[in-house]
């Protein structure tokens, strides 16, 4: 080919063109991974045990035990499909007395640009029908939290005790237990939008910082009166507590990348 | 003992003894058999390592529902019934080591001869003679069943366990500990990893092996069986058949099937025990309309499971008619099948009660209550 400058402002246009591309046309591959932090709040406050947190009942409570079952964990990508959590690796108990317990890291995701997840609060109805399959440790792990009933088995799926002092109790024990009664399975699905994406990739691990608060396991659309019964451990109350405010207590404070 | 070698010169195999080798045919000097018997030291030596364990198969079992039977409630998909599966649940099933005073094992009070009740006790003494409110159930035919204990606490038969286990006036087990025990027991480590090749020992297969146990704890061989499918052995005399024909009238709409329950919970007009009163499967679900209600219980091997009720209360199976017959009170939740628009209880005659008697005891099935392969020795 002769030498023209026409040739050569044709080389430069295309050198140009590939090395502006570089960063639009990235390819996504590979796994990593992501953390769910769960930071335990009470109403406007970071939650803390024994610290004094009034309802809008007028009952008192401090915080003593709060421990619950995050499972069946979905990430959706920017384009709507999703990666499911394999299942037996998909239960956590996150205890507030454990740190460490409070941010699951999850290994193997998928790289992609995540938009929302998905979970649910305790054990399904589905793990409950496959008995035993898949379970692993799962009782020993509930075992040393007591997570277990004592009078049916299965799992506690939210565990929230306390003292309670109001117009009829002073500094009593209170106890908020939720799981499966009898056939009604008491199972909790949220899903929650993050604000920016999470960017998984081999070399970048988001963290998504969820704000859990567990005032509204009590007050919300249910209200529950400790004046009525210090234990609440069954019967339309869980049913009530599972249907109607465990879906709300969860929000997402901020996703950072890296 | 027998070991399996190979003959190195064929392909076959054959059985070595300790006392002696089957020399084979061609070995026709000195030298060489010298040689054949250094190469079978060597066999020996290398059959005698741990690693025998790895030539045993664990045989599936070939478990057959009895034609008389409805379908199994339990999905076995997941963990299918095996020698080794089953020999692990039994181990487990008779090991007092379950329990913090090493000694209330499931069959301390789960006895064979008496379908794998606690005969006689109306409430069962666990650790530290803890006494409970309920009267222990039998293990049979639970793998067709849908609802455990007398107030449906577990609905699936792997996870039953967990309840008398960890109960503090049963067992009042700790599985961390348990399972413990079991990873530093050398015959444990065995069976586990022959029942469930490559699995670490936890909870899950622990459970897993109880069910297959229980699974395996099949009734159906009882005259009453027999009749049912027309085998030898099945002849009921005259005042028998006049009992099940009463029975499938007056009975058989809660004791259904051949397994002689619907699984659900019903409130049979027991008087309130005032010192218990015992809310049954409201404890489960909380819910009003559950006060009183107790599992309907299968009435197999009935002869040998008194005493009768959820709180054992009575002693012979002609007290349990005379209650369906003039003891039903109207108790909250009183089920509608024993209130006939105010008459309460079931109209039974003295001539049909003798008749009942007569067929309840035709479900006694001694294959079952002496079966070998069940026993704890």
């Amino acid at each position: 080919m002769k030498f023209q400058i026409k040739n050569i402002v044709a080389v430069l246009a295309l050198a140009l063109a590939f090395t502006s591309c570089t960063d639009d046309n990235e390819t996504i591959s590979g796994e990593g991974a992501i953390k769910l932090e769960f930071d335990n709040v009470y109403g406007a406050a970071n939650l803390a045990f024994n610290t004094a947190y009034t309802n809008t009942n007028g009952e008192v409570i401090k915080v003593s035990n709060a421990i619950y079952i995050i499972s069946n964990i979905v990430l959706t990508k920017e384009d709507g499909s999703t990666y499911t959590m394999p299942k037996s690796e998909s239960y956590f108990f996150v205890n507030e007395a454990d740190a460490t317990s409070t941010i699951l890291n999850l290994p193997n995701i998928p790289a992609a640009n995540y938009t929302k997840v998905s979970f649910g609060v305790g054990v399904d109805q589905a793990q409950f029908n496959a008995g035993a399959d898949g379970q692993g440790t799962m009782w020993t792990d509930a075992q040393a939290l007591g997570m277990t009933w004592s009078w049916a088995a299965g799992y506690k799926f939210v565990k929230f005790e306390g003292t309670v002092t109001s117009t009829t109790h002073t500094n009593a024990n209170f106890r908020v237990h939720t799981g499966k009664t009898g056939d009604i399975y008491n199972y909790a699905t949220i899903t929650l939008n993050f604000p920016n994406k999470a960017l998984v990739r081999t070399n970048v691990t988001p963290q998504v910082h969820v704000l859990t608060d567990l005032k509204k396991v009590i007050e919300g659309t249910t209200v529950i009166n400790f004046n009525e019964g210090l234990d609440v451990m069954g019967g339309t109350k869980v049913q009530n507590i599972s249907a109607n405010n465990v879906p709300n207590i969860f929000s997402i404070d901020h996703v950072h990348n890296d | 003992m027998c070991f399996f070698g190979r003959n190195f010169f064929s392909t076959k195999s054959i059985c070595f003894s300790f006392t002696g080798f089957p020399f084979p045919s061609g070995l026709k000097t000195s030298i060489m058999k010298t040689r054949f018997l250094i190469l079978m030291a060597l066999v020996f030596i290398s059959s005698c390592s741990t690693n025998n364990d790895d030539e045993y198969q664990n045989l599936p079992i070939n478990y057959q529902v009895p034609s008389n039977f409805p379908p199994l409630a339990y999905n076995m998909v997941n963990n299918p019934l095996t020698e080794k599966g089953f020999e692990l649940g039994k181990k487990i099933f008779y090991d007092g080591r379950l329990a913090s005073d090493g000694v209330v094992a499931c069959g301390f009070c789960h006895m064979q001869e008496d379908a794998f009740t606690h005969h006689g006790h109306t409430f069962s003494h666990g650790v530290g003679d803890g006494i409970g409110t309920r009267n222990a159930p039998p293990i049979q035919n639970m793998a067709y069943q849908t609802q455990f204990f007398w107030d449906g606490a577990a609905n699936h038969i792997e996870l039953l366990s967990m309840s008398p286990i960890s109960n503090e006036l049963e067992m009042n087990g700790n599985i961390i500990n348990i399972i413990k025990m079991m990873k530093n027991d050398s015959d444990y480590k065995k069976l586990y990893s022959q029942a469930f090749p490559g699995k670490e020992i936890n909870s899950e297969y622990m459970l897993k092996a109880l069910g297959q146990f229980m699974t395996m704890l099949t009734s159906s061989n009882s005259r009453f069986d027999k009749y049912r499918r027309n085998e030898s052995g099945g002849t009921l005399t005259s005042e028998e058949i006049a009992g099940y024909q009463v029975f499938n009238q007056k009975c058989a709409s809660c004791h259904a099937t051949d397994i002689f329950t619907d699984n659900s919970f019903r409130n049979n007009g027991l008087p309130i025990d005032p010192k218990i009163n015992d809310l049954g499967r409201f404890r489960v679900t909380e819910q009003e309309d559950d006060k009183y209600k107790f599992k309907v219980p299968s009435l197999r091997n009935i002869e040998k499971t008194s005493p009768y009720m959820h709180d054992g209360r009575f002693y012979t199976l002609e007290g349990v008619i005379d209650h369906y017959i003039n003891g039903v009170t109207n108790t909250q939740n009183l089920d509608p099948g024993l209130n006939n628009s105010g008459t309460l209880g079931i109209t039974i005659t003295s001539n049909e009660k003798s008749q009942l008697v007569a067929f309840l005891k035709t479900l006694t099935d001694n294959e079952f209550l002496t079966n070998p392969k069940f026993a704890e020795f």
